[in-house]
């Protein structure tokens, strides 16, 4: 047998016990509803305004960034993993993947010129 | 269905020693710090107040479980079960050992030797930004709602250069699968150095133990609980066992990130300049290999804690500006410098 059914047992076992420990939480605590237990914390006094509003751009912009870096990564791993014998057969892959680098990191590169992960 | 028994057997065990020592740790930790800051401790639950993890456990299992009014339900609830999720199920391709021969049959001590063990981990690390996400969301509350953002952002952030890293060990050992990673980290480098991955990936090291800090957010990189300001981040309205998943997921992060540092750079189960299977017999080789793999996990376990008291927090400036400013262009020279190798040796 592969390896991969042992994992999805592993798995399915990770689930059982996290819902048991949520399931045995729910039936062994105390039930009391009040409403003021229901309200929105906000450090002792009454809600001064609603949790949907505006925040800060950067966050999007730095999520923008990290699907550019991580996808990169990603392509790379395979290439990684064979790179021993493609590199036998010359420099070409480690140009290849290097110019392809090369082209993120002047992005980067301009994304910090641009003062896009500064946080004042 | 002999292999189905052998593999249920290590399932089980491996899937609760994972949990135990993610439980040890809560303790490790706060007498570790009370050791370090002269106080005592917790020490009234049983001897040196072992019994304190339990005593926690049965306090979060019996707290009323309170959803507030204006959180989005379902996602509230979701939030703490993807963070638990993949956290206890990332074990399950790491090794905890060699092997240990029973009656004439082999058994590795590996819950999964995959081929793509190592994207496993990975896969399962990157994970946790939707329980975090979706459960800072999911309070809709602007302290949950602000820590879940800074939180995803740092983690995501991180997760960049802690792929680099990682993607300069497979450059090395050109594999995937963490046991045939372990198996080839035996005997010497370059004739008196161990075999181990450090000494061919020492930048590699340490770019992965400092995204490894911020993975599991710890200290310096805890922003996410920075209590003095944002209240207690995205977990601010949890309570009962809610709340326990997100703070014991945390601590089996923890012991995944420090097995998989003792498998990529320390050498796994291997003693330096020693070969234990030469001398010992079959099953206490076995049970030997899985001390040794422990031990070096162990102390990587305690560099978490001894860090955390050591060294203040940053601001969160400081924390995206190391992430992409230094971060992840030292992991493309460390990448670049591993690649040029390689290619130069062949």
């Amino acid at each position: 047998m592969s390896g991969f059914e042992t994992i999805v047992m592993y798995l399915g076992m990770s689930l059982l016990v996290v819902l048991a420990m949520i399931g045995i939480s729910a039936a062994l605590g105390p039930f009391r509803p009040k409403p003021r237990k229901a309200t929105t914390y906000e450090c002792g006094v009454p809600l001064l305004d609603p949790a949907e509003k505006r925040y800060d751009v950067k966050y999007y912009l730095v999520a923008v960034l990290f699907l550019v870096f991580d996808l990169e990564t990603v392509l790379i791993y395979p290439i990684a993993v064979r790179y021993k014998a493609l590199a036998h057969i010359g420099w070409g892959v480690f140009f290849e993947v290097f110019i392809f680098v090369a082209v993120l990191l002047a992005g980067l590169l301009y994304a910090i010129k641009k003062r896009a992960i500064e946080w004042e | 269905m002999d292999n189905w028994v052998i593999a249920l057997i290590k399932v089980v065990f491996i899937w609760t020693w994972t949990l135990l020592i993610a439980t040890l740790m809560t303790w490790v930790e706060r007498r570790g710090s009370a050791m370090m800051q002269d106080r005592l401790g917790p020490n009234r639950a049983g001897p040196f107040g072992l019994f304190q993890p339990l005593a926690d456990g049965i306090k979060l299992f019996t707290k009323e479980d309170i959803i507030p009014e204006k959180a989005h339900k379902i996602l509230f609830s979701l939030g703490p079960i993807l963070f638990a999720l993949p956290a206890f199920s990332a074990y399950a391709v790491i090794p905890f050992g060699d092997k240990l021969i029973v009656n004439g049959k082999e058994i590795i001590l590996q819950v999964a030797d995959v081929n793509v063990g190592f994207l496993y981990v990975v896969a399962l690390g990157a994970m946790a930004v939707y329980g975090i996400v979706l459960g800072g969301w999911g309070s809709n509350n602007k302290y949950s709602i602000l820590g879940g953002l800074r939180s995803t952002a740092q983690l995501i952030s991180y997760e960049v250069p802690f792929g680099l890293s990682l993607l300069a060990v497979v450059l090395v050992y050109g594999t995937f699968s963490l046991r045939e990673i372990s198996l080839v980290q035996q005997g010497t480098f370059l004739g008196f150095l161990p075999n181990w991955g450090i000494f061919k990936q020492p930048l590699g090291f340490i770019l992965f133990i400092v995204t490894a800090y911020a993975e599991a957010n710890r200290v310096p990189f805890d922003l996410p609980e920075a209590e003095s300001e944002i209240v207690a981040g995205y977990h601010t309205e949890y309570g009962s066992m809610r709340l326990g998943l997100y703070l014991f997921g945390e601590y089996v992060n923890m012991y995944t990130l420090a097995a998989l540092m003792v498998t990529l750079y320390f050498g796994a189960w291997h003693l330096p300049y020693i070969d234990m299977s030469k001398f010992l017999g079959p099953v206490s080789y076995g049970i030997a290999s899985f001390l040794v793999f422990f031990l070096k996990t162990a102390f990587f376990l305690w560099l978490f804690v001894w860090v955390r008291w050591t060294v203040p927090r940053f601001r969160y400036d400081q924390v995206m500006g190391l992430g992409w400013k230094a971060l992840i262009p030292l992991a493309l020279v460390n990448l670049f410098i591993t690649a040029l190798c390689i290619q130069l040796t062949v």
